[in-house]
């Protein structure tokens, strides 16, 4: 009855929003026995025995060695101790045989554990331990216990340990308080995406939730107050992980599965493809799995599709047609439907349980086919229609015979059609290519062929117009077709003919451009700019001599005109002025040498203010001094070069 | 026609020997020179070239500002137009020339490069 089974995602469909959500994670079988390779891991001390024997349990297995278990779980076990007795007695419960040896202590023990005063925890590990050992106790004490401790530790772990205490009590006992729980709880959940639900305190913490939740609902049979989609996102995050870190967190996954997979309420269901979902007239049947969360196949269930519908044309092939039942997996022959090669979503409904949960689910299947090239028309046609055509036709997958020659005044022409070979309807692959490759040079020029909108495929190579594609190499190619798609199984590549291409102005057999791709290019020798062209030495110093020639001239008309500096007095502010004056001009020529304008303005203010104030000075006196020689007239000093 | 363009030429050059004052001539004789300086620099540029022709901007913009400042200086310390400038006295003109020149100085060596 095993078989293998190969993981398969089922598609989420969202685009119409109507569409319910579907798990995207579950348990595979390689899953389902990594986690219980975990859990089988050798045990050291009483929690991670119970971890391993009860979670073992859950999944339908049991440890190694039962017997060995059993001694240890006595030789560990302390009577004293709370925690001790719990992992003790569940994990016994768990393997057949095994007893605990309880004391008259024991009871009196655990009873004092179930008290306000103890942490849930505490309280559950108690409770647990009494109904295992098959101990008394007394449920309404411990309800009242819950609720008080409920209200005083309100995380999520807390009363996560709450629910699962109350599972252990009797059903007449006020359970409505704590159910109310799950529904609190639950609004307490993170939603991420749309597509998980989860606690921000974990993993193990919402396995543990779920846990709880379900047992619980069966327990006092009341049907867990959550949601279809709630449902789905919690199977997402719970089982979205596949390798577990602990093996407390391995033990509450498996618990999960457990309670999903088995409670009265809520069975989530998968649905999945043994293999690629494809199928072909050499494989017409459609086989699909129907499992629960631990990938066992469901016990009564019906698969319906409800309707297939072909992607690109919409038109619905198949409706409300059943699945038959084989060896455990559901199988529909698709073919017999006669559907056209291409893709097609199919909507499946699983029935014949009313807790199945997610039942509805999309696929998208594909149906591929074979192509055949017919009628493939080889001829070369002359540009001026003036002779006739030469058409040979050319069988697949034979060559045709001679070869086409096409010189500039004639194009070569490929007329052919594409068909399915089953079924004798006209194709349009995605690829058509039509290939020519030059043996000499190794050139490859690839064209496509386009189907007209009779699905005739024509090609037609003007040589003149193409020439550039080809490098205007003359020579002969090889000419390949080629024919591919996603729903073809027998891809084309057809050595159809050899075609002698004469272009005109054939250049030099150069290089093939490929091969100079990739080689390193010429370099680039940068070029600085060019300076200026300078007139030669001589004539820019004859000039400067030149310029500079008038300042005689100037000397000799002052002299001339009888100019002097003999009025020249003196006095500080005088001598001071000409020497603040002649320092400005200093600083001009030193300006143009080495310093900046920020620089000789500073300097220039300091000179500047010291050569006004002694010239204001100066000239005051010239003033008063003129003012007093009424008639003679002064000339000013004319000792400052200005050039 | 040309004896009358010769005969205004030579009554114009002999008032302007007789009745120029001296001081107006020294700084006549200045504005000679400064005008031949820009001449020549046009000169070079015509026949050579422009080449560095910031250098050939800032000499000829100093030599043109240079015979302005000259000629204003000129206008304001003739006697005849004492009438002009009132407020004006000659030291008063000599110190705004100088002013002008240090600043028309300092433009030109920052353009000449």
């Amino acid at each position: 009855m095993a078989q293998p089974r190969v993981f398969c995602l089922v598609l989420l469909t969202v685009a119409l929003g109507a569409q319910a959500l579907t798990p995207s994670h579950h348990l595979s079988l390689s899953d389902v026995d990594r986690l219980k390779g975990l859990l089988s891991q050798p045990f050291t001390d009483l929690a991670s025995a119970y971890y391993s024997i009860v979670g073992l349990s859950k999944l339908g297995a049991s440890v190694a060695d039962e017997n060995d278990a059993c001694q240890f779980l006595k030789a560990q076990l302390d009577p004293m101790s709370v925690d001790s007795l719990f992992f003790a007695a569940e994990a016994s419960q768990a393997i057949a045989d095994c007893e605990v040896s309880i004391f008259n202590e024991t009871r009196d023990i655990l009873l004092a554990a179930v008290s306000e005063d103890s942490t849930v925890t505490q309280i559950f590990r108690a409770v647990s331990a009494l109904s295992s050992l098959g101990l008394p106790l007394a449920s309404q004490e411990v309800v009242a216990a819950l609720v008080a401790r409920i209200a005083k530790e309100d995380n999520v772990l807390a009363i996560t340990t709450a629910l699962q205490t109350a599972t252990r009590l009797s059903q007449q006992a006020e359970l409505g308080g704590i159910l109310e729980e799950i529904e609190d709880l639950a609004a307490r959940l993170d939603d991420l995406g749309g597509v998980y639900l989860q606690f921000e305190e974990g993993l193990e913490a919402t396995a543990l939730f779920v846990t709880a939740a379900y047992t619980l609902s069966d327990h006092a049979d009341t049907e867990p107050p959550l949601k279809e989609d709630q449902v789905i996102q919690l199977v997402n995050s719970v089982f979205s992980k596949k390798s577990w870190d602990s093996r407390s967190e391995a033990f509450s996954v498996a618990c999960a599965a457990a309670a999903l997979s088995s409670n009265r309420f809520h069975v989530p269901v998968i649905v999945s493809t043994q293999g690629p979902a494809t199928v072909s007239h050499s494989q017409p049947i459609l086989h699909l799995l129907v499992t629960d969360i631990l990938s066992n196949p469901l016990a009564s269930a019906n698969l319906l599709v409800e309707s297939a519908q072909a992607v690109a044309s919409k038109s619905v092939v198949l409706s409300q047609a059943p699945f038959s039942l084989r060896n455990g997996i559901f199988e529909l022959n698709f073919m017999a439907s006669q559907p056209a090669s291409g893709y097609y979503q199919f909507t499946v409904a699983v029935t014949g349980d009313s807790r199945l949960v997610a039942n509805q689910v999309e696929l998208k299947v594909k149906v591929s086919t074979e192509v055949a090239v017919t009628n493939m028309d080889l001829s070369v046609v002359d540009k001026d229609q003036s002779i006739g055509t030469k058409t040979s036709r050319v069988d697949y997958p034979f060559k045709a015979k001679g070869s086409f020659t096409a010189d500039s005044h004639q194009n070569f022409a490929m007329n052919f059609q594409l068909v399915d070979a089953n079924t004798g309807v006209e194709l349009t692959p995605h690829q058509t290519f039509v290939r020519f490759h030059n043996q000499k040079t190794g050139q490859e020029v690839v064209f496509v062929a386009e189907p007209d909108s009779k699905n005739l495929y024509k090609f037609e190579l003007d040589t003149a117009e193409r020439k550039s594609e080809f490098d205007s190499m003359s020579g002969t190619y090889v000419l390949h077709l080629i024919v591919g798609d996603a729903t073809l199984e027998n891809p084309i590549l057809w050595n159809v003919a050899d075609v002698v291409l004469k272009f005109l102005d054939e250049e030099a057999p150069a290089a093939i451009q490929s091969k100079t791709l990739y080689m390193p290019k010429p370099d680039i020798q940068h070029l600085f700019r060019e300076p200026e062209k300078k007139p030669p030495t001589v004539v820019s110093n004859t000039f400067t001599a030149l310029v500079l020639s008038p300042f005689l001239l100037l000397l000799i008309l002052w002299f001339k005109l009888g100019a002097n500096i003999s009025n020249f007095s003196l006095s500080p502010s005088s001598v001071l002025f000409h020497v603040g004056h002649a320092c400005m001009l200093g600083l001009m020529y030193v300006y143009w040498t080495h310093l900046n304008m920020f620089q000789t303005l500073k300097y220039l203010a300091i000179i500047g203010s010291l050569t006004f104030l002694a010239g204001n000075r100066m000239l005051a006196q010239k003033a008063v001094k003129r003012y007093g020689q009424s008639s003679t007239l002064t000339f000013f000093t004319r000792s400052t070069c200005e050039n | 026609m040309s004896n009358s363009v010769i005969s205004v030429i030579s009554r114009f050059l002999e008032e302007y020997t007789t009745k120029t004052s001296n001081k107006l001539k020294v700084v006549d004789a200045y504005l000679f020179y400064i005008l031949l300086t820009g001449a020549l620099q046009f000169l070079y540029c015509l026949l050579v070239g422009t080449f560095p022709f910031n250098s050939f901007l800032a000499g000829f913009i100093l030599c043109v500002g240079a015979f302005i400042l000259g000629v204003c200086l000129r206008i304001q310390i003739n006697p005849d137009n004492k009438g002009d400038f009132l407020s004006i006295s000659q030291e008063r003109a000599f110190a705004d020339f100088l002013l002008a020149h240090t600043v028309l100085h300092l433009v030109v060596i920052n353009f000449i490069g």
